[in-house]
């Protein structure tokens, strides 16, 4: 399991990594923690011509509060932002998510941007973004700019990104005051890619749901967003029988694959009850926080 | 793997059928498709650089037209080997007349072995499914961008 | 003599060396000019090979030379038949590089030597192969249709062995039964993943003629053996280093994998040492698998739940190729009686070929199936007749009076399978009061009230160990006072430099860790069979005593030389030797040794020759059970089908035990592989035998968080059989494991009325039958 050769080059600034790109285009992989490429490359599944290795664009390393949103740099290693006091307070459900992230190894050199990079159907960032309805932030040779997170997943592994961009910042919305959040998932073992996951964050006013997010994971080429069912929330007072219905649109708004470790019905049916599951521990959270 | 779809493409049968046996045609919208080369009526040699995002391997190969029943039907055959493991994939492809439309149905057996089957088993009934989508929708802006279709 | 570390918990000789990082795996064997090997594998299943072009890759940069079928001579013919068997009559074992046809994924078709790994991976990329693919036997039960294609076309069938063992007679006893009961189970596919993968170095010394080999195998000896008569060598001028192993749990002991040939073959040739390290990826298909079996199985009972008669038909899948045999058939079906009382027991099976990786023993070797399956049997039973399901078990107990028992079989090992010594229904009751199965109904319906769905397993095993031929030891004291130990048997995580230190120690009267016990050279003990079917503490233990017993006996009468006392009052203690009563007048061992070996003037006769030293073997006339029984409590989440085990029991009975500490860590590795073939792992293949789960991304292996703490009782009950009294202990974690969650999790979901006949489960197949079973609770 080695890989064949490549040619590799480590630029200090982040133009000098574009440039890279912009040069080697379709032959070039951007490098950052290697979590996912670097196995791909060893059993030769990916064989870029060209390695551009951004672990030393150390001023994409950052975690910063605005009122809105938690902006984080691309490089910012997936361990750091998971134990980060302003990620509790303001983000939790990313928290959450981080903490089932492959393994503590993966995320200490994992990046929150290799991740979202990466777009793997499984992946719980993208999922984590998606339902907050985030953003990212990429350079590439005409300049920055910013793509939301709904139009950033395109399908397998492959985002709207240009080949020639490097991804520069990830910007997760700050949860609503008072709301509640959960991310629950099956994986047959810790750190394992997930069966199916859900994230869900709710925040109630009045008695009534005002605020619901629900995103999956695990259930197709890219993370959804269970609008209907986010649909059917709000406005109505929550109940077990409401979750119940909620549990119902979700499963109406997915088509997961099979594969060797469940089924698309199993999938399916496992996404209404984390939906169902999540709903209630956030609806506790709210009222924790209350 | 068995996949198969209906499409439904804004030209009339004889068009599609033109366009689906046409070389050119095959060059452009099957995706990954580096090189066809004909080697006689209806078998071409072929080289794919195919796969996901920066998960992609080389495969040289053949592709064949038979059972040809001009305009409605034939069998096409794909295969090739290269370092990631072997493809090979046979689909049926049956057009009907629907007005000025045609539906294009197709059916396949696609065979996926070696390295990659081993460890893209996850992804890889999606991401074939969505390539045989690719190939019709890129068969659907050709016919568009030839102009070439039955009605308004 | 001192029984001071028999049974202690002694810490390991091993781990110093081992946690410092600097043990010896064979991937740290370098050696000057070594070269780097690669092997280019089928992605078929099944095909001719048209056509094999080498010509690019042997141009490639840094490739030293690249193999095909018809580059090895006399080394083309089929690998050797390791264990024939009158019943296998179509014993059909690989070539090193596939001639013609290819008949598994994975099966070697050229070998690439170069300058690094990196180098010859390239180059079999540039190695051009023409393939015709074949329709591949996909399966067990396509293997035997009748219009299977032909796994090997020469001989007309599928089907290369048809086995019956019976006692008594089934037809009888199930023609009057009142009760007769019918499954059907399916185990599937599995594979023991050592944390090391399989790897080999050669070096020729061509002035000396003499060839050093370092091999990850549990099996040193036999290979050494082989290689000698393969190449034409003296055996003495073939040198086989296994040194430390990491893990090798059965698939390690074989002979010949077709890398162990290929590599001495290439360092021969090309006149560098060569490597050769198996990656993860390719141990998935080119390392054996084990585990595919289909039961059709029946068992007749009275109206108390009494066995009258066993019966079970079953295909074993051996795979492409079938080198060792059929030791895992044959175990499984002597396996099944277990504990239990079968006056009339019939077992038939046929070893069947598919195009998948080849199969042979992996920890348990058929013993989990037959476990299985009279389990699952009895459990019907109870279900049926309404009885208590421990009860069942008790009214069929053989009773701690009736040994040796005769099962009427014959074993693996061409003995009588006769049980030697057993205390089955103190197992029993020990496992029940550990689990609490008295409160168990109780806690049962106060989860139940809760909406949370637990149950109880118990299931009972005896486990044939300590089987020949034989094994040996070397033992010899230096001047210096330190005792070596050399055996044949090899070791791979066994603890042996521990076990077999603490039997010498006690015979010396000095302390284990003043024993180097050296295993798996054969240059420094070149006579044994290997580690394997739970035998070397039994086996190569005894030797290891009996020399001890030599040495401290040949001690002592040298000592009554030098201390002028009769040989019968010295005693051995703290690494002296001193008249009884007059320890004050001692002399130490090493200056014995050095005494026993004099430069000069005459020997006394009765020495019987120079130095502390003896060789002495052991071969046991048949095999030592061991038993045990295993429960647990584990809850199913009914929803999303995870489990969770709240509760994990083993009573288990080694006889003699050397060192409780390693058994148990013998025990919870066991456990922990039985768990992975109970939930996790299984072998994907797609419907043209292709492997779908090559990496541990899927092939999934239960980690840390998944197996729970086991709690561990001993019972011993000695093996008449052997003068340290010890039984096997090293598969018996694994073997009801299977058995036992197929009952715990039924019971968990008996609301639901699902009932389990296979293995492994899944939460995906829990829900499925969940909503098959269509029963809301």
């Amino acid at each position: 399991m080695k890989p064949a050769a490549f040619e590799y080059f480590a630029p200090r600034t982040l133009g000098e990594a574009v440039g890279l790109l912009n040069k080697h285009a379709d032959q070039a992989k951007v490098l950052a923690g290697g979590q996912s490429l670097v196995p791909l490359m060893n059993m030769r599944l990916a064989r870029p011509g060209i390695i551009v290795d951004i672990n030393r664009l150390t001023t994409l390393d950052y975690i910063v509060a605005t009122p809105a949103a938690l902006r984080i740099g691309a490089l910012t290693r997936q361990r750091a932002v998971e134990i980060s006091p302003l990620v509790a307070e303001r983000c939790p459900l990313l928290r959450d998510a981080l903490r089932l992230v492959g393994h503590v190894q993966i995320r200490n050199r994992g990046t929150i941007g290799g991740s979202i990079a990466h777009a793997d159907p499984a992946a719980e960032l993208c999922a984590v973004l998606v339902a907050l309805g985030g953003a990212v932030t990429a350079q590439g040779p005409r300049g920055p700019r910013a793509i939301a997170a709904a139009d950033l997943f395109v399908t397998y592994l492959t985002t709207s990104l240009d080949p020639r961009e490097v991804l520069t910042e990830i910007r997760f919305p700050t949860l609503p005051p008072g709301a509640g959040w959960s991310w629950m998932e099956i994986a047959r073992r810790h750190g394992d890619f997930a069966l199916a996951g859900v994230g869900v964050v709710l925040a109630v006013r009045a008695g009534v749901i005002a605020d619901v997010r629900i995103g999956l994971t695990g259930v197709g080429p890219t993370p959804v967003r269970a609008s209907e069912a986010e649909r059917l929330l709000t406005g109505r007072a929550p109940s077990e029988a409401l979750w119940a219905d909620a549990a119902g649109a979700v499963r109406g708004a997915i088509e997961p694959d099979g594969d060797i470790h469940a089924s698309a019905e199993y999938r399916t049916h496992v996404s209404g009850v984390l939906a169902q599951r999540a709903l209630r521990e956030a609806l506790t959270r709210v009222r924790e926080a209350a | 793997m068995k996949l198969d779809g209906t499409n439904t493409l804004a030209a009339p049968v004889d068009t599609v059928w033109k366009m689906i046996n046409d070389p050119d045609a095959l060059r452009r919208c099957t995706p990954g498709l580096k090189e066809l080369k004909e080697i006689g009526p209806d078998s071409y040699e072929a080289t794919l650089n195919i796969g996901i995002a920066a998960v992609k391997g080389t495969y040289s190969g053949t592709l064949k037209i038979t059972d040809k029943q001009a305009p409605r039907h034939y069998k096409i055959a794909l295969e090739g080997t290269g370092g990631a493991g072997f493809m090979r994939g046979e689909g049926i492809v049956d057009l009907e007349a629907q007005g000025d439309q045609t539906v294009l149905r197709w059916s396949g057996d696609i065979q996926i072995g070696g390295l990659i089957a081993g460890v893209g088993q996850r992804m890889l009934g999606g991401v074939g499914k969505m390539l045989i989508g690719q190939f019709f929708k890129c068969l659907e802006q050709s016919l568009e961008a030839s102009g070439e279709t039955g009605g308004v | 003599m001192s029984t001071r570390y028999l049974g202690a918990r002694v810490r390991r000789n091993e781990d110093p060396v081992l946690l410092k990082g600097r043990g010896l795996f064979v991937d740290d064997v370098r050696l000057p000019g070594m070269a780097h090997a690669a092997v280019l594998r089928s992605p078929h299943a099944h095909a001719r090979i048209r056509r094999i072009d080498t010509r690019r890759a042997r141009a490639a940069r840094g490739v030293l030379a690249v193999y095909v079928h018809a580059d090895l001579g006399a080394l083309g013919r089929p690998l050797p038949k390791l264990i024939p068997h009158p019943a296998l009559v179509h014993h059909k074992t690989q070539y090193a590089l596939a001639a013609d046809t290819v008949r598994y994924v994975g099966e070697a078709v050229a070998f690439v030597v170069a300058e690094s790994r990196y180098r010859a991976e390239d180059a079999l990329d540039r190695i051009d192969v023409e393939y015709e693919p074949l329709p591949p036997v996909a399966t067990l039960e396509g293997a035997v249709a009748a219009d299977a294609p032909l796994v090997h076309e020469d001989i007309g069938t599928n089907i290369c062995a048809h086995y019956t063992q019976r006692v008594g007679s089934v037809e009888d006893a199930f023609a009057g039964a009142p009760h007769r009961f019918r499954e059907r189970f399916v185990i599937d596919r599995g594979a023991s993943c050592p944390m090391e993968t399989r790897g080999v170095v050669a070096a020729w010394d061509p002035q000396a003629g003499q060839l050093a080999v370092w091999d990850s195998t549990q099996a040193p000896i036999p290979i050494r053996n082989g290689l000698a008569a393969m190449f034409g060598l003296a055996e003495q001028d073939v040198r086989v280093v296994a040194p430390d192993v990491g893990g090798g749990f059965g698939p390690k002991v074989m002979m010949f994998y077709p890398e162990e040939v290929l590599v001495p073959f290439a360092a021969m040739r090309v006149g560098r040492p060569v490597k050769w390290i198996e990656d993860r990826r390719e141990h998935f298909v080119a390392t054996n698998h084990e585990r595919e079996q289909i039961h059709d199985a029946e068992v007749a009972v009275d109206a108390a739940g009494r066995i009258l008669g066993v019966r079970t038909e079953f295909l074993y899948d051996s795979g492409a190729y079938i080198p060792y045999g059929l030791i895992v058939p044959i175990v499984a079906g002597t396996t099944l009686p277990g504990p239990y009382r079968i006056p009339n027991y019939h077992c038939e099976f046929r070893a069947v070929f598919t195009n998948k990786t080849t199969v042979s023993p992996y920890r348990g070797a058929g013993r989990p199936h037959g476990v299985f399956v009279m389990e699952r049997l009895l459990d019907r039973v109870a279900r049926e007749l309404g009885l208590d399901r421990v009860e069942v078990r008790r009214r069929n107990l053989i009773q701690p009076d009736e040994f040796p028992y005769d099962v009427g079989l014959i074993y693996q090992d061409n003995a009588p399978l006769r049980y030697d010594s057993g205390n089955y229904p103190a197992c029993m009751e020990r496992a029940l009061e550990l689990i609490g199965y008295a409160g168990w109904p109780a806690r049962q319906r106060a989860w139940r009230a809760e909406g949370r769905f637990a149950g109880l397993g118990v299931a009972c095993y005896v486990e044939g160990t300590g089987i020949g031929p034989y094994e040996g030891s070397r033992i010899t004291v230096e001047p210096s006072g330190r005792v070596f130990v050399a055996t044949g048997v090899g070791t791979q995580g066994q603890g042996h430099l521990t076990s077999f230190a603490q039997i010498a120690a006690d015979a010396l009267g000095v302390a284990p860790r003043d024993v180097s016990v050296q295993t798996g050279d054969t240059a420094v003990f070149g006579w044994g069979t290997g580690t394997f079917a739970s035998r070397a503490a039994t086996v190569a233990g005894n030797a290891v005593a009996a020399a001890a017993r030599a040495v401290r006996e040949k001690a002592q009468r040298v000592a009554a030389t030098l201390l002028e006392a009769p040989a019968e009052e010295i005693e051995l203690d703290g690494g002296k030797l001193y008249v009884r009563g007059v320890p004050g007048r001692a002399v130490s061992l090493g200056e014995v040794a050095a005494a026993a070996n004099p430069l000069r003037f005459a020997m006394p006769a009765e020495w019987e020759g120079p130095g502390l030293e003896a060789i002495r073997y052991f071969a046991p006339s048949q095999g030592a059970f061991s038993s045990g029984v295993h429960a647990c409590v584990v809850e199913v989440d009914a929803e999303t089908g995870m489990l969770t085990f709240h509760q994990y029991v083993v009573v288990h009975d080694c006889g003699r035990v050397i060192n409780p500490m390693i058994v148990e860590g013998q025990i919870q590795g066991g456990v922990a592989q039985g768990l992975g073939g109970a939930f996790w792992e299984k072998l994907a293949y797609d419907g043209a035998a292709q492997p779908l789960s090559t990496t541990f991304m899927d092939y999934l292996l239960p980690t840390a968080t998944d197996v729970p703490a086991l709690e561990i009782a001993h019972i011993e009950t000695r093996s008449p059989l052997n003068p340290l009294g010890v039984k096997g202990a090293g598969e018996a974690g694994v073997i009801p494991v299977a058995a036992l969650v197929a009952q715990a999790v039924e019971d968990a979901l008996e609301p639901f009325g699902v009932r389990i006949t296979e293995a492994p489960l899944s939460p995906n197949r829990l829900r499925q039958l969940i909503a098959e079973a269509r029963r809301i609770p």
